[in-house]
């Protein structure tokens, strides 16, 4: 097929598109609804996944270690501690500091402190990760092993935060993909009808294609392009409507606090984008092919 | 050269549309097929352009055995040909030019291409004055003019015409008839299924006779 047969063959395509533009419309906009439906929740999923990578890049272990440890312990656990390939830098933390910290904290509750006869503080060895560290599994195995260290009482992360937040990334995207994949479904479906539906609008001119010696791929390209066409112009606006969404929400909802993060969404990556776009094209292309191979017999 | 051997349809049992039909058409001549209706005129017709597939027998155009014709080459067959019918088949929602142009566009011709064949051929039947036309702006006779021109744009060796007069007065239909007349003197063959005695009358000299499908009388072959 030349350049010339396919610049008129999208001619015809778009000239079909106009033509029974009502049908079209109806049909790009179920794609539309269906493609914001999985933007929306992997934009959700994008947002959670940089909170927990921002939380996890902060990530500080605390090993509460026994009242009255040996110096010579303490040094030899900081030691370890420190040499370990996961830290990036470690303090000992004594009883003194610790409760001037929760003084400062929680300054409510001076007149508590104020009457206690002893520090309840222990001494503490206050482990920050490297920026790079995000294998849970790993830094699991080092406080676990740390934790049975003599001396050592308990131990303390903010990690777990960090695997809720990325199950729950996990779990918006998983929701998006069933949730979109059904609409997606749908639109497959209704894809396939709108351009049954064009095939018979134009069967008195399927029919003179025929007769004048067209092959069977000349008749067929613009009913495909015309389902790709459709794929992608329903992908496009709902990318558009996301990109208004994550522009307004902020604005619609204003000051969320410390769930500001979380439900502040953000908007698809490049690579996200263009999946989706070209995602749209294929259930264009797949619906119209699925609905030209059963009703266009050539 | 068009030669048909042995050649029947049958649609349902136990009746048969076309019966052992044996025939040669030279290229360049001009063959009325008439009978009354349901003669198999329209079904000789279309088993000519392979619209469907005889039960028995074989056809054989330029030497190439069209039954043997893969589905997927039928396309070859059909641009050496030229096909009319009653209804005119146009296009209504494209201008008179855009109808013409179809099978132009089809084989992919360049565009000044395409206006230069469309306004020589239009101006052929008469109707260049009318190219950005709708055809519903124009009488049958000249739809059934745009219509043959769309099939002779393409020059083809053969023009199959189905009672391509069915629809027009008596006058028109000799404008039109007398037209294919001009077509075939530049070297188509053209073969006409008609009913109509007048016409074929006047215009006949190779006239093939058909009766419940089966070939009658050949005159002047």
């Amino acid at each position: 097929m030349n350049a010339r047969k396919l610049k008129y063959l999208v001619g015809v395509a778009a000239d079909s598109l106009w033509s029974h533009r009502g049908r079209n419309i109806f049909s790009a906009t179920i794609i539309c609804l269906s493609f914001l439906i999985v933007g929306v929740f992997l934009s959700l999923a994008n947002n959670l996944q940089h909170v927990a990578r921002q939380v996890s890049a902060d990530t500080v272990v605390t090993f509460f270690l026994d009242k009255n440890v040996p110096a010579a312990d303490l040094g030899a656990l900081e030691r370890r501690v420190r040499t370990s390939p996961l830290v990036a830098e470690v303090r000992v933390v004594a009883p003194g500091e610790a409760l001037e910290r929760f003084r400062r904290s929680f300054p409510e509750l001076r007149d508590i402190l104020d009457n206690l006869k002893a520090n309840p503080f222990p001494t503490s060895l206050e482990a920050r990760l490297k920026d790079n560290t995000r294998d849970s599994g790993k830094i699991a195995g080092f406080v676990r092993e740390v934790r049975a260290v003599r001396g050592v009482a308990d131990a303390q992360y903010n990690r777990d935060w960090v695997d809720r937040m990325q199950s729950l990334s996990r779990l918006a995207r998983a929701v998006g993909f069933f949730l979109g994949g059904i609409l997606v479904l749908a639109s497959f479906f209704i894809v396939s009808n709108v351009i049954k539906l064009n095939v018979i609008a134009r069967k008195n001119e399927i029919e003179i294609l025929r007769l004048v010696g067209a092959t069977n791929l000349f008749i067929r390209v613009p009913f495909l392009l015309e389902g790709m066409a459709l794929g992608i112009l329903g992908s496009l606006i709902s990318l558009a409507l996301l990109f208004v969404a994550v522009r307004l929400f902020p604005v619609y909802v204003g000051s969320l606090g410390a769930l500001q993060q979380v439900l502040n969404f953000r908007f698809l990556t490049p690579s996200q984008a263009l999946g989706l776009v070209a995602a749209g094209a294929a259930i264009g292309l797949l619906g119209s092919a699925s609905s030209v191979s059963r009703f266009l017999k050539i | 050269m068009i030669e048909l051997f042995h050649v029947s349809k049958q649609y349902q049992p136990p009746q048969w549309a076309l019966s052992d039909i044996s025939l040669q058409v030279r290229s360049g001549d001009f063959h009325f097929i008439t009978g009354p209706s349901g003669s198999g005129k329209s079904t000789l017709l279309k088993i000519i352009f392979r619209e469907i597939l005889p039960t028995e027998g074989q056809i054989v155009i330029d030497g190439v055995n069209v039954l043997k014709m893969p589905n997927h080459r039928i396309h070859e067959l059909r641009r050496t040909m030229g096909i009319v019918f009653q209804d005119f088949r146009l296009l209504f929602h494209r201008t008179v030019f855009d109808n013409v142009a179809v099978p132009l566009q089809v084989l992919g011709q360049p565009r000044k291409e395409i206006r230069r064949r469309v306004f020589n051929t239009l101006r052929q039947v008469n109707l260049h004055n009318r190219m950005g036309d709708l055809p519903s702006r124009l009488s049958y006779g000249e739809q059934q003019r745009v219509a043959i021109a769309r099939a002779i744009v393409n020059k083809p060796k053969i023009i199959l015409a189905d009672e391509p007069t069915g629809n027009l007065d008596p006058e028109l239909a000799f404008e039109i008839i007398s037209l294919f007349k001009e077509i075939n003197a530049q070297g188509t063959t053209v073969i006409i299924g008609s009913h109509d005695r007048e016409l074929i009358r006047h215009f006949g000299d190779r006239i093939l006779f058909l009766q419940k499908g089966k070939l009658i009388r050949k005159d002047g072959s």
